[in-house]
């Protein structure tokens, strides 16, 4: 991934620093609660991990980013545009890779990334899409194999190729690691840390408190539906993340 | 983008096994009915044509005898079989292929293909309009039940959504994709049609612009399943649903409702049965005048009548033979008791198809098949046409023939004969249907309500689309 070439004249220029935002977002099923009043706001340049056990509300959080589900109470802004009076602009922003990836098994890793990245509006030649495979850490003779073959690593890189090449402002990421091998983890947040160099919001759902010390710039601790803490990770260790986080587990 | 959308979905089909097998299927079912129909078609063409010269000879070259023994030697009017008949055959297998035009009485076309087939055959046959309007819906629904559910059930609707892509694009591109497959299918079978009437030798000529417009029909008709399949789609939470839903959806539209509509239509306006028919007609003709009873009431007041208007006081001394005059007297008359019995048949039929046309609104199958079958020229419609003509052409004969008794013959001379030469010099029985015009024109309530499904259908797609649950 060392090649990485990300046109930032495509990344929008914003004035605001605040690319995510929500506010007392709060989302109720009937009697159930999945989120309530949760606050947060992600910068530019910013990688905010949610922890939190299944259940927290983690993957509500980043639905209700993607307009797919609407709010009970509270809004979500992209780049201070909220997401559903602005459906269609804020996705133009955003990047999307769920936990677990399905493409169209009929079509090739390459057709898939082409069709993807065709419905963004982007036209890349084949060449330009295959590099974006590989950048994404897809084997070269993958690239033409149709993807009902491909494993849920191989699939989950192509999420990563359809990301890169839609160039986007922010990140939405659903523990999208999960299926990921150790060195293809570790490859993803190096890919993090540059995208977030070059002024990529993101925000990504995880189990894994390690790798969320590493990579992200902040943590969020969710439980039942509440954002319990708020930490910056240079200010703590990760004897102490873990600590903390298993205190709010219990 | 909605091109991206549709060319993506008609890639992914083309590269699916069950799209495969299917679409072979369909062509190849097709392909062999539009050849058995061609079979057919040219077989009853080379029957009809050999029928007709044959009849016409038979007419022609027939002995010198009494004009009115010539009346009940009778001759034959035969349908035409038209061109388009090759993809719908609408009623024209229960409907007779002739006329059998005789003195005193009108009759009905006879002898039905039906009538020559077995007892399994009456399941269907295996037609071009059996697949165009049965068998492509259901191709439809199979095709594109799944349009949206299996897209949620993958993930892969959320990964689509998250790129930006509005639902009505979606839902568009995944309409033309799912059109263009039902396209790929069609378009070999009407090119294949079109080669075979180009070539078929026929009574009236083939009309491609007809055909053309018959070919939009049914794309409208086919568009407003896909609409139904899109909306289903939408809706529906997984893909078994969806598919059994769509499948009521079309047991209703093409076999429940048209069933639902005949049985409704036939006890609110019953035809009678042919005994009942003949029995009413027989009990105004009893009352009436009979040209072969010159001693009926009915006779004798015309004798009267005619009598005092010539200023004579004898039959013998009329300046032409009462025999034939009150023959033909007699048949006028008959011909006003037929004319009212088939006009009443007529009302009951237009009070039938009112009761289609109501049942249109709850089945698209209905518009799209009665559209096929006038712009064919095999329904009711188009046979009543033709024996309307064949039954003018009768009295018209039977005119010529009393007519020529009367006024070459004596009163009471029953011997007379007219020679051969006057038999050949009454015109053939020629016959032209109703223009696609006309035809077009009295369909007009049918087009509207077919394209009132189209419409409503697609602004369901929109607003179900809109609805749909992401996730």
């Amino acid at each position: 991934m060392a090649d990485l070439k990300l046109k930032t004249d495509v990344i929008p220029n914003h004035n605001l620093n605040d690319m995510l935002e929500a506010k007392q977002l709060t989302k109720k099923y009937n009697d159930a609660t999945a989120l309530d009043a949760v606050s947060f706001t992600v910068n530019k340049g910013d990688i905010f991990c949610l922890l939190g056990a299944n259940g927290a509300g983690k993957t509500t959080t980043i639905n209700l980013f993607l307009n797919f589900i609407q709010p009970t109470g509270g809004e979500a802004l992209i780049n201070g545009l909220s997401v559903t009076a602005h459906s269609l602009e804020t996705k133009k922003l955003l990047s999307y890779i769920p936990e677990n990836l399905i493409l169209y098994p009929n079509l090739t890793g390459l057709e898939n990334l082409e069709y993807f990245s065709g419905l963004a509006g982007k036209k890349y030649s084949k060449d330009e899409c295959k590099k974006f495979l590989t950048e994404a850490g897809l084997q070269e003779e993958a690239h033409s194999r149709k993807a009902s073959h491909y494993s849920k690593g191989m699939r989950q890189k192509v999420g990563i190729a359809i990301a890169l090449a839609k160039n986007a402002a922010v990140l939405l990421l659903d523990e999208p690691t999960s299926g990921l091998d150790p060195k293809a983890s570790n490859e993803f947040s190096e890919l993090l840390t540059k995208l977030s160099a070059l002024g990529v919001a993101t925000l990504m759902a995880t189990h894994d408190l390690f790798r969320a010390k590493e990579t992200g710039t902040h943590i969020g601790i969710m439980k039942e539906g509440r954002l319990l803490e708020l930490l910056t990770t240079s200010h703590v260790n990760h004897t102490d993340l873990e600590k903390l986080y298993l205190k709010h587990m219990n | 983008m909605i091109f991206t959308i549709a060319f993506k979905e008609l890639k992914e089909r083309l590269r699916e096994g069950r799209f495969r097998v299917m679409a072979i299927v369909m062509i190849a079912l097709l392909a062999v009915a539009v050849m058995i129909s061609n079979n057919y078609y040219q077989w009853v063409n080379r029957q009809h044509t050999e029928a007709r010269e044959n009849a016409r000879s038979v007419w022609v070259s027939q002995d010198a005898k009494n004009p009115h023994s010539a009346a009940h030697y009778g001759t034959y009017a035969f349908k035409p079989k038209y061109p388009l008949s090759l993809i719908d055959q609408g009623i024209d297998k229960y409907a007779g292929v002739s006329i059998y035009l005789e003195g005193h009485t009108r009759n009905e076309a006879r002898y039905m293909a039906a009538q020559d087939q077995a007892a399994i055959s009456r399941f269907g046959d295996l037609t071009p309009d059996f697949v165009l309007l049965f068998i492509i819906p259901l191709f439809i629904i199979l095709t594109g039940f799944d349009a949206f559910t299996s897209e949620r059930e993958s993930g892969t609707l959320r990964l689509l959504k998250s790129q930006g892509v509005s639902s009505v694009t979606l839902a568009a591109g995944k309409w033309l994709g799912l059109f263009a497959a039902v396209l790929l299918i069609i378009v070999p079978v009407f090119i294949l049609s079109i080669y075979f009437l180009s070539k078929a030798k026929d009574f009236g000529e083939f009309n491609a612009g007809v055909l053309a417009l018959l070919f939009l029909f049914y794309l409208a008709y086919y568009a407003v399943f896909s609409n139904l399949t899109l909306i289903v789609s939408a809706w529906a939470k997984k893909s078994g649903i969806s598919l059994v839903v769509l499948l009521a959806v079309w047991m209703v539209a093409c076999l429940g409702m048209p069933k639902a509509a005949s049985r409704f239509a036939e006890s609110i306006s019953p035809y009678p049965t042919q005994s009942q028919f003949m029995a009413a007609v027989a009990e105004d003709e009893r009352n009436g005048l009979d040209g072969h009873d010159p001693f009926s009431t009915q006779a004798k007041k015309l004798e009267e009548e005619t009598l005092k208007k010539y200023g004579v006081d004898s039959l013998h001394k009329l300046p032409f033979n009462w025999d034939g005059y009150l023959m033909q007297r007699g048949e006028e008359h008959t011909a006003e008791i037929f004319d009212k019995h088939y006009g009443q048949l007529k009302t009951i039929h237009e009070n039938q198809a009112n009761v289609y046309r109501l049942a249109s609104v709850l089945s698209p199958y209905l518009p799209a098949r009665f559209l096929s079958m006038a712009l064919c020229r095999t329904d009711y419609t188009a046979h009543a046409h033709f024996s309307d003509a064949a039954e003018k052409y009768r009295l018209a004969l039977m005119d010529n023939l009393n007519t020529h008794f009367a006024e070459n013959s004596k009163y009471g001379d029953w011997a007379y004969k007219a020679d051969k030469s006057f038999y050949a010099g009454i015109p053939d029985f020629s016959y032209e249907p109703k223009s696609y015009g006309d035809i077009i024109h009295a369909n007009l309530g049918g087009i509207g309500v077919l394209l009132a499904w189209l419409a409503v259908s697609a602004l369901l797609v929109v607003w179900s689309v809109r609805k749909m649950n992401i996730l």
